[in-house]
């Protein structure tokens, strides 16, 4: 025995510290290493945009003393009381800037893109058959299955397209190719039936567009946000909460114009930027005492931020000669670099994000709900499974000559529009999308569905009362931060043909579209003049990486608020 | 719920029919004719679409920007462009003969292989000569030499020399090595440069075959590359030079006569500075003139070809002489006159 001790002690040698330390610093620096770089090139690229050192000291002091002082002041407080409270407040703080943020694409789109009585056209088309179908279900013990599924699909169908719809175009293709279908040539131009979208939009007389906006927007962000603060306090406070938020964005919109904002947007932002955090502000105030105080802090933000606006400008002190300013953000590209705008960029990259997370989410969830719930343990699975990991590794390059093959050389569609890019854009973030949603749908515990199970729930109603709700903010965090990687992508945008540059935003899917990252691009290789290298450039990635922080920032929300579900 | 309930029951028909009335009032206030929301119709609207030179594509994004802007007069906001920075040949290639674009803009004149390929697909090329641009060799500023001959040019870029150093050149100039800097073979100034320095004799420059050459699209570069070192030499078009001419230097060409022509607007148009100055065009698909939009907007950009605030102080080309203007619209007349009775 006393031989092996000594071998041990032999074996083990020297006893130092400083191997470990040196490893732990080495450790520290691999943490830092990229974080440090990316945060420095950052921080130089918004000097070069924003400028800051260029406004009046006055207008530096003036708001410290109005924002930073008193913001340091009452964080301090608040946080010394309850830690608890502070993360709230920083919560409604993020709430605030992030929705005002979405509110303006939200408002773009109802001012450049979709005509509010369109809109309004689409939102009755698809609440007619929704409402059928809850009729329908009502009649569960009595009809068969296929008989509910036949008529609610046939009364969205018919809502949506009308007789004979996208079905007749589909024949009339057909009947091109010789098959025997009667009718088959006329089916594609007649129209027998016409379809709620198309009666709603042809209205001579409609409500003045903002009021539209009001009903279809307003409402139901109203009704959820109505039901988020009054809880279970009964209808009675459900419908007051609900009516009051619905008043707000209504008064924004008569207001607005006194203001100097048309109504449109003014009701837009009402609705999806204000309302959404007021409610959350509300709900904390009203039900959750304790943590109240933790407001103090957005509203000392507010308070200061408009504070000092005003007397900055009743004073005359001149803010920063920032290259991210309105002008910025609400004109078109120009060959001169002061007057060069992102707007239809941002418009398109919105319009991209819509149509890539339409037509993703709904086939990836689908592919990771059979993966995990359905899929036998076999070699195909296997394949699949291995092949869906490696997909999420091939270059966006691949992506963008496999949508400019498959859906322009193939199917012969019109070169950089938006269904296109959405599609290429979808495909390339698909793998992404399936493996985060299979993660989440993992994470729900084996238990619960044991339980659904042995209550005698079929798999259906296990997948959909209890697996799918209990992964759905899991799916949805994976959902953002993939829509996060595509909305940064130039790559696939240049292969399938976008225009390098666009001076109006598209109204149609099938029109061109250009984003963010390929104008960014444009302007930092085609236009050799420094002010559009060293200021237009760094302007439009600040903006490209606010947007993209914003929809992380959503997603980190969510994930938090999943896990601590767990 | 129970207390649910007894309000519904408790609600009276007079309420009911109040609310319904003031609702139906407040919704029929803000009723208004639809119709009043179409844009008014003899407004000019649709699309062009151009691709091509990364060299013309300044000058054309410029035109298109005042064509919808009216800053000269009139304004077409409804029509929407959607411009691509192909490259001369991968315009031709995928996007012009393919029948995607209604314009490629040209560096260079049509290849015969390229219009084969136009005509193999129903396209046919009308060509237009909107702009003059004189190519620019450029030098770092700290660098002694203010002129070059055509000889000395060929032999330094030539693949088929064998020049490593600048005294190799021209016993007077320095013992480093070169530095070149030019775009890559995709580009039109590339072929541009290989046919009047090389005049077709030689098909290659140095750097494509190796040697110190970084080819690359972006004009920028180059000028980085020439402002940092005193042994660079590169070349790339005048519009980029020009914009920065206090950061590199440009050298004065000698065609063989003895005397060497600075690059200026003044210099090209006058056909002085030989033999690196060319036309700049933009191939039209003939079918795509019988569209209003394409051909107003084919017209504008030549009546403001001649313009010095857009093309030389905007975009840095040389304009068109009001006779090769006049040559050109009637040109496009004729053109457009047969798309329309082809069109018929």
């Amino acid at each position: 025995m006393a031989a092996d001790t000594s071998d041990v002690t032999a074996g083990f040698g020297q006893v130092s510290r400083t191997a470990g330390r040196v490893f732990r610093a080495l450790l520290l620096a691999a943490t830092l290493f990229g974080i440090v770089f990316v945060t420095i090139l950052l921080l130089y690229v918004a000097n070069d945009a924003i400028q800051p050192l260029t406004a009046d000291p006055g207008w530096h002091l003036t708001f410290f003393l109005t924002l930073v002082v008193p913001t340091a002041g009452v964080g301090a407080f608040v946080y010394r009381r309850s830690q608890a409270a502070f993360q709230t407040g920083m919560l409604a703080l993020g709430f605030v800037a992030v929705a005002l943020l979405f509110s303006g694409g939200a408002a773009m789109l109802f001012i450049d893109i979709v005509r509010p009585l369109t809109w309004l056209a689409v939102v009755v088309a698809l609440a007619v058959p929704a409402a059928i179908a809850v009729g329908v279900t009502a009649y569960d013990q009595r009809l068969p299955f296929l008989a509910r599924f036949g008529v609610t699909t046939a009364a969205f169908y018919l809502s949506l397209f009308g007789l004979p719809g996208p079905l007749g175009t589909v024949a009339s293709w057909l009947s091109q190719l010789g098959l025997p279908i009667p009718l088959g040539a006329t089916l594609g131009s007649v129209r027998l039936v016409p379809s709620v979208v198309d009666v709603v939009s042809g209205v001579p007389v409609a409500p003045a567009p903002w009021l539209m906006l009001v009903a279809t927007v307003g409402g139901p962000i109203g009704v959820v946000a109505g039901h988020a603060v009054a809880r279970d306090r009964g209808r009675r406070a459900r419908v007051a909460a609900s009516s009051a938020f619905l008043a707000v964005v209504a008064v924004a919109g008569v207001v607005g114009p006194a203001v100097g904002v048309t109504p449109v947007p003014a009701v837009v932002v009402a609705a999806v930027g204000v309302v959404p955090p007021a409610a959350y502000a509300a709900d904390v105030a009203v039900n959750a005492p304790r943590e109240r105080v933790g407001l103090a802090v957005p509203a000392t933000v507010i308070v200061g931020s408009l504070v000092g606006a005003g007397i900055v400008s009743v004073v005359g002190l001149a803010g920063p000669q920032s290259w991210v300013d309105w002008a910025f953000l609400t004109s078109a590209h120009s060959t001169n670099a002061e007057s060069a705008g992102f707007y239809p960029s941002i418009g398109g990259s919105i319009l991209l994000m819509l149509s890539v997370a339409v037509l993703a989410f709904p086939v990836g969830v689908g592919a990771a709900i059979y993966l995990e719930e359905y899929a036998p343990d076999n070699w195909l699975t296997r394949v699949i499974d291995v092949n869906i990991s490696n997909l999420a590794g091939v270059p966006s390059v691949v992506y963008g000559l496999l949508g400019f093959g498959l859906f322009v050389t193939h199917l012969n569609r019109p070169a950089g529009t938006v269904l296109i890019g959405g599609a290429t854009l979808g495909l390339l973030i698909l793998p992404i999308i399936i493996i985060s949603a299979r993660e989440a749908i993992r994470s729900v515990p084996e238990a619960q569905r044991a339980a659904s199970d042995g209550m005698g729930a079929t798999k259906w109603q296990t997948v959909r009362n209890v697996v799918l709700p209990r992964s759905f903010s899991g799916i949805l965090t994976g959902t953002i931060l993939a829509l996060g990687r595509a909305i940064g992508e130039t790559a696939p945008l240049i292969m399938i043909g976008a225009p390098t540059i666009k001076f109006s935003l598209p109204t149609q899917v099938s029109e061109t579209v250009t984003a963010m990252p390929l104008q960014v691009y444009a302007w930092s290789s085609l236009y050799a003049t420094p002010d559009f290298y060293t200021k237009v450039v760094p302007a439009g990635v600040v903006v490209l990486v606010t947007v993209l922080l914003a929809m992380n920032s959503v997603a980190i929300v969510l994930r938090n608020k999943y896990q601590s579900h767990d | 719920m129970p207390a649910d309930d007894a309000e519904r029951t408790t609600r009276t028909r007079r309420q009911v029919l109040a609310g319904m009335g003031a609702t139906g009032a407040a919704a029929l206030a803000g009723c208004q004719s639809t119709s009043s929301e179409d844009p008014a119709d003899d407004s000019l609207s649709g699309t062009v679409d151009f691709a091509g030179s990364s060299t013309v594509f300044p000058l054309a994004t410029t035109m298109s920007e005042a064509f919808r802007g009216g800053d000269t007069g009139e304004a077409h906001p409804d029509v929407n462009f959607n411009p691509k920075s192909t490259g001369t040949g991968g315009g031709f290639a995928n996007h012009f003969c393919t029948g995607n674009a209604d314009l490629n803009n040209a560096s260079r004149e049509v290849r015969d292989a390229e219009a084969q390929q136009c005509t193999d697909n129903d396209i046919e090329p009308v060509e237009f000569t909107v702009a003059t641009d004189a190519l620019t060799v450029i030098v770092n500023t700290d660098l002694d030499i203010d002129s070059i001959t055509v000889d000395e040019l060929r032999s330094i870029w030539s693949a088929e020399r064998d020049t490593e150093q600048w005294s190799d050149v021209n016993p007077d100039w320095p013992d480093e090595p070169l530095e070149l800097y030019g775009p890559s073979s995709a580009s039109g100034t590339y072929d541009y440069f290989i046919e009047s320095i090389l005049h077709g004799g030689d098909t290659e420059l140095t750097h494509i075959s190796g040697g110190s050459y970084t080819g690359t699209e972006q004009d920028r570069t180059i000028i980085q590359g020439v402002e940092g070192s005193t042994n660079a030499m590169g070349y790339l078009g005048y519009a980029y030079y020009s914009k920065s001419d206090d950061r590199v230097k440009a050298l004065a060409v000698d065609d063989g006569d003895g005397e060497p022509v600075k690059p200026s607007l003044e210099t090209a148009r006058s056909g002085a500075y030989t033999p690196l100055s060319r036309p700049l065009f933009t191939y039209a698909a003939k079918s795509s003139l019988a569209e209003p939009a394409v051909a107003a907007f084919l017209r504008f950009w030549l009546e403001h070809a001649t313009s010095e605030a857009i093309v030389a102080d905007q975009v840095g080309y040389v304009p068109l002489s009001q006779e090769a203007q006049r040559e050109q619209l009637d040109a496009l007349t004729e053109a457009i006159d047969a798309a329309g009775s082809a069109d018929e």
